[in-house]
């Protein structure tokens, strides 16, 4: 049994760094409840996906993306 | 030692653009020094934007992104007069990555994307017409109705056995 195999959508697209303010590309890395994806799911490699991490939690302190997405409104 | 950070901040939106300015030329006065009168290297105003979520009970902000150079051991006054000001709702000093100030989803790349976008969805859309088993609407409300039938059936039935 062996996963297929996933190529990193960040690699492939040739960036090196995943921009916090670009929060259109960082929206497609959340779930619908506002969760950021796991590699599993989102299918990045070890070094992006802790870039992502990292820049979906500052675009949520600057108010680009929610916290809790559906809460409230 | 100097280094390159970016700021960005989120102003109130009932501020006028120059009173924004006046504001941010009194912050950035701040970080000036004998070797670097000129520590800003590059400023974009993003202007009003609806926030995500609402910061002191505000909805909409006004965006601001900066880029500077500045001595380390400035940084901490400089903070803390941002923090002083009633009117920055938010504000986040990070290290330079050489990204660019303007907003990601103006401009070239986001044209670019907008194709991949438009490719994918595409695909997933015909992708997705064709496992979609074809499924009247008409069924569940028709079954809905003989349910409610069946219940008053019975329901007479047992009070006509009662």
């Amino acid at each position: 049994m062996s996963r297929p195999s996933k190529t990193c959508p960040i690699c492939e697209s040739g960036n090196r760094i995943i921009d916090y303010k670009d929060e259109r590309t960082l929206s497609r890395y959340i779930t619908e409840r506002g969760k950021i994806l796991p590699s599993r799911l989102s299918g990045m490699c070890a070094r992006h996906q802790r870039q992502l991490t990292q820049a979906i939690k500052r675009a949520r302190h600057l108010a680009l993306l929610p916290f809790i997405k559906g809460h409230g409104r | 030692m100097q280094r390159k950070y970016e700021i960005v901040y989120i102003f109130d939106s009932a501020l006028e653009e120059p009173e924004v300015n006046e504001r941010l030329d009194r912050f950035h006065d701040l970080l000036k020094s004998p070797d670097n009168a000129e520590p800003i290297t590059g400023i974009a105003h993003w202007g009003k934007r609806t926030l995500a979520y609402p910061i002191k009970n505000k909805e909409i902000g006004y965006y601001v992104v900066a880029q500077f150079e500045a001595d380390t051991t400035l940084l901490s006054e400089f903070e803390r007069i941002i923090k002083l000001d009633d009117t920055v709702l938010r504000y986040l000093v990070v290290i330079n990555e050489g990204l660019s100030v303007n907003r990601p989803d103006i401009g070239d790349s986001a044209e670019e994307s907008d194709d991949e976008h438009a490719d994918v969805a595409l695909e997933r859309d015909a992708v997705s017409d064709v496992p979609e088993p074809p499924v009247p609407a008409d069924t569940e409300p028709a079954s809905d109705v003989d349910g409610e039938e069946e219940e008053d059936q019975t329901t007479t039935t047992s009070g006509g056995g009662e």
